[in-house]
């Protein structure tokens, strides 16, 4: 269980991107954060990893005030939670195979990682994780080398190698065409569901965030402004969508007609 | 500026003076008339280029006769000399009337004036530069022929890089000088060998007025058959010099038996007063090259093949300096990392400059600067060499390490990678293929600079080839030549190679 207590964030420069937010995310929630570019979404996510140090208030999990934690236990805790970007956030020249392995960093000693090489368990690991993303006959390319769905799969893996009890989804789907969109969010959603993983998702479409959220809270300004259940969110209407989120939201297709229906694998072999 | 004139501007307020009276005023001082008529950008940029445009004329009239007294002279001279100087004369009175009649053009029309203006001043420039540029492409066709023996020259120099050693023998017989009255022997017969004999055995040589000295009778006995033989001298203070007899050395033929006979004039030879009074012992010789050894690399081709050795060095050398000290500057030198305070972004600043100002001075320049400090040799290139690549490397490097994605660092921290894991598997993967390709770019780059650092003296090749060429010994210059080429063509190739893999 994640609590998020009167967080606040003020940036050195004055700007206000957190005002004193609280909700709470129970374990194996889909939660999905909208808002506006600007509102909040990233610097809280990275609050929570502690990415970016809040202002004040407290990101209790399980029990411990992760804003409190520092060096040494801090890692240990970073280590429980994954973290999945929009950019994806891979070393471009490095391989897909090693890009998966920086995932296990937090569990290996100093001097073992600067060699380059890792443990054979992890490695093994690591082929397990790109085989379950469908990306293994990739292992040995450039990670720049990937198309954008395949990257972002790179990205999960990476995260999986950590054994996430939770995973941070910083829009991980802005970059990428709606078809892959809904590949990349069924695979959010399959840790979600089989590996009861706590997801915490930043998205733009509602008819994205309908499908796949379990609960969702909205920001405006670094403010909490919305905070609605699964049911609450398949009732809305792109009206009311607007009003919470502003007029940038749309959505990306017919009534989310294409869901999960194409196969991923042609899809990315495509774009490969 | 002739560009702002092509967009339609805001329309001017009317001129201050009517188009006649602006053309008038022009043509007193170019570019006053636009100035009165409200474009007074338009009026100064032409007062410019008229003005610079005639003291160009004026400089040029003058440097073409540079010993006429008076205007007239003077210029009736440079036109004889330098008819180009017409033309420029041409267009600069063209652009004078031209000018006026912009003003009175401008002065009519509120909106944009025409700026065809700009091209003539343009070609006015340009016809300046081509006379100052003592541009001559006749002069190019009709003396390539010229060129042609001495480019073949450097284009096949491999005549040079062989030689044959040579065996010469010398005969020889002392000749006292002057004679004493006293009998003298000289060359003496002998059993076996081959042998000089010279009648008389004493003489004087020629004088330096032009009174002929001794002549003597020079027989040689069983020297090389049916070859030639040189006759030289050795005078008392032990120079050696070839006899020359109507300006042409003296060369004999030995006849089947290997004797010859030759009537020689004691040549004339200023003897220094260290040399002392009193008859001296002096020496005819008869040379012959009694036989060819083996072929084998001539003096220019192993000096060619050390220099260039020592040319790879001297590049890899300041490469590697290079590198070591551009690391730690290119940390200062990169705004991302320097720009946490004010002072470290003043640090930051300063390196820059510092660098920027390295950089801006040629290797050649820094080559003659160490050359004063070290002496000449390789050792001022190199330092040359080095002090350019911090500069330019600790530039690139710094760029690199400013274009760093932080993306990656951000995730490899997120993992709960510590400081040291994020820099190996975020940071290190980024600056790496960056750092080896333009460190084996600049490795390249000094290589081929070192070539040619020699030519104020800082080692390697360069001053061979500067030598030679200034020898005129154009066959030996084409082996340096050879030895550069195919030295920056493999090297061009491997830095190409190598970057291509890494980046």
């Amino acid at each position: 269980m994640l609590e998020i207590r009167n967080l606040t964030k003020i940036y050195d420069d004055g700007t206000v991107a957190l005002k004193n937010v609280s909700f709470t995310v129970p374990d194996g929630e889909f939660l999905v954060i909208i808002g506006l570019s600007g509102s909040g979404k990233s610097t809280l996510l990275r609050c929570i990893n502690r990415l970016i140090d809040p202002t004040e208030g407290q990101i209790l999990w399980n029990g411990v005030d992760l804003a409190q934690l520092e060096g040494e236990e801090l890692r240990k805790v970073r280590r429980q939670i994954g973290m999945i970007f929009q950019h994806f956030n891979l070393v471009k020249r490095s391989s897909v195979l090693t890009n998966v392995l920086t995932g296990r960093l937090g569990y290996l000693p100093t001097w073992r990682s600067l060699t380059g090489r890792f443990p054979a368990d992890d490695i093994q690991r690591a082929w397990q994780a790109l085989e379950r993303l469908g990306i293994a006959d990739q292992a040995h390319k450039r990670a720049d080398e990937l198309s954008g769905g395949q990257q972002q799969r790179v990205g999960i893996a990476r995260a999986l190698m950590q054994d996430p009890k939770m995973i941070l989804a910083d829009e991980p789907v802005a970059s990428l065409d709606p078809v892959l969109a809904h590949s990349i969010l069924q695979r959010l959603e399959s840790l979600n569901r089989e590996d009861g993983i706590t997801v915490l998702c930043s998205l733009h479409y509602l008819d994205l965030v309908q499908r796949y959220a379990t609960r969702v809270i909205g920001l405006r300004q670094g403010e909490l402004v919305y905070e609605g259940s699964r049911e609450d969110i398949r009732q809305m209407t792109d009206a009311q969508f607007k009003e919470i989120y502003g007029e940038e939201a749309e959505r990306i297709g017919a009534g989310g007609g294409i869901t999960g229906s194409i196969q991923e694998d042609s899809v990315a072999g495509g774009a490969a | 500026m002739s560009l702002k004139h092509t967009v339609p501007e805001e329309p001017r307020a009317p001129s201050l003076v009517p188009p006649a009276v602006a053309a008038l005023l022009s043509l007193l001082l170019p570019g006053l008339g636009q100035a009165l008529a409200r474009s007074l950008r338009r009026g100064l940029l032409l007062l410019f280029s008229f003005l610079t445009l005639g003291g160009l004329l004026a400089w040029r009239i003058r440097l073409a006769a540079p010993r006429d007294e008076g205007l007239v002279a003077i210029t009736r001279k440079a036109f004889h000399l330098q008819p180009f100087l017409l033309f420029n004369a041409f267009l600069l009175l063209l652009l004078y009337l031209w000018i006026a009649w912009d003003a009175w053009q401008t002065a009519r029309h509120a909106e944009g004036a025409p700026v065809g203006i700009f091209a003539l001043v343009l070609i006015a420039f340009f016809a300046v530069g081509w006379q100052v540029g003592e541009i001559d492409p006749i002069r190019f066709v009709t003396q390539l022929d010229e060129a042609g023996p001495p480019l073949q020259r450097v284009l096949w120099p491999w005549e040079r890089a062989i030689e044959h050693p040579q065996e010469v023998q010398i005969v020889s017989a002392p000749i006292l000088s002057p004679c004493t009255g006293e009998p003298f022997e000289g060359g003496q017969p002998k059993e076996g060998e081959p042998y000089l004999l010279t009648e008389p055995t004493c003489g004087n040589p020629s004088q330096q007025d032009g009174t002929p000295g001794t002549t003597f009778t020079l027989r040689g006995f069983g020297l090389k058959p049916n070859s030639e033989a040189e006759i030289w001298w050795e005078d008392p203070i032990g120079n050696e010099f070839r006899q020359r007899q109507e300006g042409e050395y003296v060369t004999v033929q030995t006849d089947a038996q290997g004797n010859f006979e030759v009537q020689i004039v004691m040549p004339y030879r200023l003897l220094p007063p260290s040399a002392g009074e009193g008859p001296k012992i002096w020496t005819v010789e008869a040379r012959q090259v009694v036989s060819t050894g083996q072929a084998r690399a001539s003096k220019e081709l192993k000096l060619a093949v050390e220099k260039i050795i020592e040319t790879i060095f001297i590049g890899m050398m300041a490469t590697f300096f290079g590198i070591l000290l551009a690391l730690p500057v290119s940390f200062f030198a990169a705004r991302n990392l320097m720009s946490a305070s004010p002072f470290t972004l003043v640090i930051y600043y300063l390196t820059r400059a510092v660098l920027n100002i390295i950089r801006s001075i040629e290797p050649l320049i820094w080559a003659i600067i160490f050359v004063i400090v070290v002496g000449l040799g390789p050792f001022a290139g190199i330092l040359a060499l080095t002090v350019h690549s911090i500069a330019a490397l600790g530039k690139l490097y710094s760029e690199s390490i400013e274009s760093i994605d932080p993306g990656p660092i951000e995730a490899i921290q997120a993992t709960g990678a510590n400081w040291v894991q994020t820099v190996r598997y975020a940071v290190v993967p980024q600056i790496v293929p960056p750092f080896v390709s333009f460190t084996i770019y600049r490795w390249d780059i000094n290589i081929r600079m070192s070539t040619i650092i020699g030519f104020v003296g800082g080692g390697g090749i360069g001053f061979l080839l500067a030598q030679w060429i200034r020898l005129l010994d154009y066959r030996a210059a084409g082996i340096a030549v050879w030895f550069i080429a195919i030295t920056v063509a493999i090297l061009d190739y491997v830095s190409a190679e190598i970057r291509a893999r890494f980046v």
